[in-house]
């Protein structure tokens, strides 16, 4: 297994301990997690792979402070999330997190502004610094000139871009992007990952969840799940590399 | 600062999902729309009220005493007060006569349903009442136009009259009463005055009245022998005399009347405070009626608040899980939901504010016109009435959106991001 060379001395973003997930389902008890140990360091590109059924939407909602393990230790940042309340993980999702989900998830009556308005106004910005960081996140993901349209009125891959600038707009440590291609056609899909791309050499922290291989093939680092356990954890060296980025 | 950030956005939210769903927000604010109506008509019923009393004791006067056969406040012990004796003018005359404390005093003979005809019109259901002089010295009788008759007049039985202000508009209409001639009972008298508008709800009957001086009317209708009964009015001068006036005139009436001092009084000492009885009596009802069925409406309003609330956090799971991972705490989707709930009803309270308004505005400017006694309707809602309303919708939406706002804070963000 190799290990990311140049992040051994620093302290990870991510430090996930022992962590399993287990529901209750009736009398019977369904492990989604059984033992992860996962780092994860600034400004790393990770994909996490796996079937239907591995718990990679599970760990996925784990890192994303969604949902607390029933057992091991999560630190983000060095805090210890397991310990946090609801609002408390809310909080955190506000500040360190930036979803990007397979189905956009807009609210479909705001405009595309008041969409990526919206962490802000729970983090408590005030209007005009709101404004003028929306408009940056929309700008740089390219969607600077729809800024008043609604969902309906974007294309899919719009409608992600849009979701993408709602995810960066408060400079969150990781942006968790949940098969963010999943519904897109392969054009648009592609458009998705240039930004990814762009945005982790602008120094961003990304972890992809997918089951795609192309897709997962444009991160830095694979980590595969099978049933609940980390199967591999390796460096991808069949990037894709995107034409005209300078690395 | 954060917090308002969170109240704005969520007043926008609530606007936007309130004009999304325009029929459905109607159709749910109905039971408060109605109750907040109820609150502001009643006020408004109210208002009216106290401004009529307040007129029909100006008209009246305040320190005014009727010294009647019956009695103003009506209703209890009327078949006593049928069985009292009539209160003849020989009575009344000496009454005032002998009366020392007084200002003035008047006698007072009506007779009703009677019939005057001037101008080739025919007017019928009016009343007739014979005065002296002096009746134009207090505030019912004070005159628009012409003059109230004189002592010369009452003394040498002139066949004079002064016309109340409806029955001067209806015989006369545009045309200047004074001088010209009426008929009572085939007797031709003149018109010298007409006394100003007075009619109020409670008062309406004043201005369909012809006063003549009392000589002429005993002529015509013969006096407290004929089973008429005198009344006697009295102005104490200031509201301070009212005791010693009252004492006076009970005392000096009982003495006219020959009772004994274990026998109760015959007659009838009314004051206005007897209005203000009836407006009590007739406010505690329109409260009553009012209280009740503004609480009512407003269970039922609670109850289609709750449920459309209820549906609202049903049909936005996903919103609350967009919110939710976006960071929004708990408390933020509680006070989003209150807050919406409290708006829809403050809307509603706005409609039936609005409603309300043109309705008491059209009421109040077209029917006096057809109906001159209801005058007194104001066109326009109390302020306080309408304050109050909003501030209960505000209540009633926070009280019905708090179960729901509860629900739709407890949600679980994996769960609502998977609902479709």
């Amino acid at each position: 297994m190799e290990k990311n060379n140049n992040s051994q001395d620093r302290q990870p973003l991510i430090d996930l301990q022992h962590i399993s997930r287990v529901y209750q389902v009736g009398i019977e008890q369904v492990f989604a997690l059984r033992d992860i140990n996962l780092k994860i360091y600034k400004n790393e590109y990770v994909a996490i792979m796996g079937p239907s059924g591995s718990g990679k939407s599970t760990l996925m909602n784990i890192i994303g402070c969604l949902d607390t393990p029933t057992g091991g230790a999560y630190y983000l940042k060095g805090i210890n999330v397991g310990e946090l309340d609801d609002d408390e993980l809310a909080e955190i999702r506000n500040k360190e997190i930036g979803f990007v989900f397979q189905m956009f998830n807009l609210l479909p009556r705001a405009s595309a502004l008041k969409n990526v308005e919206l962490p802000l106004i729970y983090a408590g910005v005030p209007k005009h610094i709101r404004l003028e960081r929306a408009m940056n996140a929309l700008n740089a993901v390219g969607m600077g000139d729809r800024i008043n349209h609604k969902p309906n009125e974007l294309s899919g891959g719009q409608k992600q871009k849009v979701a993408i600038a709602r995810a960066l707009v408060t400079n969150p440590s990781i942006i968790l992007a949940d098969e963010p291609t999943g519904n897109l056609d392969s054009k648009s899909g592609e458009d998705i990952m240039r930004i990814f791309h762009k945005l982790w050499l602008e120094g961003n922290t990304i972890v992809l969840v997918t089951h795609e291989r192309d897709i997962a093939l444009h991160a830095q680092r694979i980590v595969r799940l099978r049933d609940g356990l980390i199967e591999s954890d390796e460096m991808n060296h069949h990037r894709f590399v995107f034409e005209g980025v300078n690395e | 600062m954060k917090i308002l950030a969170e109240i704005e956005e969520s007043i926008r939210i609530s606007a936007e999902s309130i004009w999304a769903n325009k029929l459905r927000a109607f159709l749910a604010t109905l039971g408060v729309v109605i109750g907040i109506s109820f609150v502001v008509l009643m006020g408004w019923a109210i208002s009216g009220l106290d401004k009529a009393l307040q007129d029909s004791i100006n008209l009246i006067g305040e320190d005014m005493l009727y010294i009647d056969k019956w009695d103003w406040s009506g209703g209890k012990r009327w078949k006593e007060i049928r069985n009292r004796k009539d209160i003849t003018y020989q009575q009344a005359k000496q009454l005032i006569s002998g009366l020392t404390l007084p200002e003035v005093a008047v006698p007072l003979a009506s007779a009703w349903n009677a019939q005057v005809k001037a101008n080739n019109i025919v007017y019928s259901g009016i009343s007739i009442a014979g005065t002296s002089a002096d009746f134009g010295r207090i505030p019912s009788g004070d005159v628009e136009k012409g003059r109230f008759f004189s002592q010369a007049d009452e003394r040498e039985t002139r066949p004079v009259a002064v016309l109340g202000y409806k029955v001067a508009q209806t015989l006369f209409a545009d045309q200047d009463p004074i001088g010209k001639e009426i008929k009572i009972m085939g007797r031709k008298l003149e018109v010298i005055g007409v006394v100003k508008r007075q009619g109020t709800l409670l008062m309406d009957f004043i201005d369909n009245r012809i006063y003549i001086p009392i000589g002429n009317f005993l002529e015509l209708f013969g006096g407290g022998e004929h089973r008429r009964s005198v009344s006697i009015g009295i102005k104490a001068g200031s509201i301070d005399r009212m005791d010693e006036v009252r004492e006076e005139a009970r005392g000096m009436m009982r003495a006219i009347r020959n009772l004994k001092p274990w026998e109760e009084d015959d007659f009838s000492i009314n004051e206005t405070k007897a209005f203000e009885e009836i407006v009590s009596t007739f406010r505690l009802y329109v409260w009553g009626i009012g209280i009740g069925m503004t609480i009512l409406s407003f269970v039922v309003g609670i109850i289609g608040i709750m449920n459309i609330m209820f549906v609202s956090v049903a049909e936005r799971t996903k919103e609350i899980g967009i919110r939710k991972s976006v960071g929004a705490k708990n408390r933020s989707i509680l006070l989003q939901f209150i807050i919406e709930s409290a708006f829809l009803c403050f809307a509603g309270a706005m409609t039936s504010v609005v409603v309300c308004s043109i309705l008491v505005f059209a009421v109040a400017k077209i029917l006096p016109k057809f109906v001159p006694e209801t005058g007194f309707l104001q066109p326009f809602l109390p302020a306080d009435f309408v304050f109050i309303a909003s501030i209960v919708a505000i209540f009633v939406g926070i009280l019905a959106g708090f179960l729901p706002a509860l629900r739709a804070s407890r949600v679980d963000p994996i769960e609502s991001l998977r609902y479709e």
